[in-house]
């Protein structure tokens, strides 16, 4: 009863924690690479989301003074992301860009084929 | 045997989260917790001149962090370019019908001008040098796409897109740097003497515009860099 009541009072935890599992089963499963990245990056979204919704206060408006609007969110979590979704997105782009150069060596993106690759060159 | 041993490990995660997340306070008791974002809230506006208090949070009171955060873009350039090494001929697109041509045509001064507005307007509403610049990165991969590799690179310069974007770099270190020579420490603002203006005003709140105008450029410069880094192939292979 404790942790539904939990879920229901916070429901933005619960659905980031959700889509966190998603991107969490999604690079577990896959072992092509780029689902695997693809994965990673559903897993910065549950986190992006989480930490934002820390700072959301149910009928408070945007952090923009000046407004009809006198009471805020916490104007800090949103700061904080919008450094980190610039740091995901240089390391989704270098990631696949490694990508790119093993499929260049391999001719492959599967992560299996390209282990069996590797034990037969040895 | 391995998809199973996934779920196992999903479900166990997911229960740990779970029993986690009931230990979080309600949402009603998730007010403005700490000193930091009171004050922030109470004083942000006549600490940094900007009324948006995330950029004020993001350009002021976190300025070297936000200097990292451009780091961050300019390592990834970097390090992307070096995978990628020039040299190799632009992979020869036809692009798409001549129908797509004039509607990018009709769209492209309008999304230059929502860029620049977003980059311009950053301290006043929702957006900044990195909304906005990623808005213009936008329009060189669209450019690219609709017209063909051939035709983009014809239309802004690889290299050029290289000095922008460590022009930008070398902008962000000089704005602060200016306080630096003020007698302050690096990256201060108001304190530093840059004017306030009237906090709401397009020309207000320092040198918050004069970063998110430099951070814009890296940003737009870096992302197109790395597209075109990538639709790059080795001048050998067909």
């Amino acid at each position: 009863m404790r942790i539904v009541n939990g879920i229901a009072q916070n429901y933005f935890y619960f659905a980031s924690m959700v889509i966190f599992l998603i991107g969490f089963h999604t690079m577990l499963t896959h072992s092509n690479l780029i689902k695997k990245i693809l994965g990673m990056n559903i897993m910065e979204t549950a986190v992006f989301l989480f930490v934002v919704s820390i700072g959301y206060v149910r009928g408070r408006a945007a952090p923009v003074v000046g407004g009809e609007a006198q009471q805020f969110v916490n104007p800090l979590p949103s700061a904080l992301i919008l450094t980190g979704l610039v740091v995901g997105v240089s390391l989704t782009a270098f990631a696949l860009a490694l990508i790119i150069k093993v499929y260049q060596y391999y001719g492959t993106v599967d992560a299996d084929e390209i282990m069996q690759i590797r034990s037969e060159e040895r | 045997m391995k998809k199973a041993v996934a779920l196992v490990l999903m479900l166990l995660l997911g229960a740990c989260l779970l029993s986690a997340l009931s230990g979080i306070p309600q949402a009603e008791y998730r007010l403005l917790h700490g000193e930091a974002p009171a004050r922030i809230v109470q004083h942000g506006m006549d600490d940094t001149g900007a009324v948006n208090l995330v950029t004020g949070v993001l350009f002021d009171y976190r300025s070297f962090d936000t200097l990292g955060e451009s780091t961050v873009i300019f390592t990834a350039v970097a390090g992307i370019m070096m995978l990628f090494l020039p040299g190799q001929v632009p992979l020869a697109g036809k692009g798409l019908s001549s129908m797509a041509k004039r509607s990018v045509d009709l769209l492209l001064p309008f999304v230059l001008i929502v860029g620049l507005y977003v980059i311009s307007h950053g301290h006043i509403s929702p957006g900044g040098g990195f909304q906005g610049g990623t808005i213009w990165a936008t329009l060189t991969i669209l450019m690219c796409i609709v017209y063909g590799t051939q035709f983009e690179s014809q239309f802004i310069e690889y290299d050029a897109k290289k000095t922008l974007e460590s022009a930008a770099a070398v902008a962000l270190l000089l704005v602060g740097a200016v306080a630096l020579f003020a007698g302050y420490p690096f990256l201060s603002n108001l304190a530093a003497g840059f004017p306030g203006g009237t906090p709401g005003q397009l020309v207000s709140a320092g040198h918050i515009p004069w970063l998110n105008a430099a951070v814009g450029m890296k940003v737009a410069a870096g992302l197109s860099l790395i597209f075109f880094s990538m639709v790059k192939k080795k001048s050998g292979e067909g």
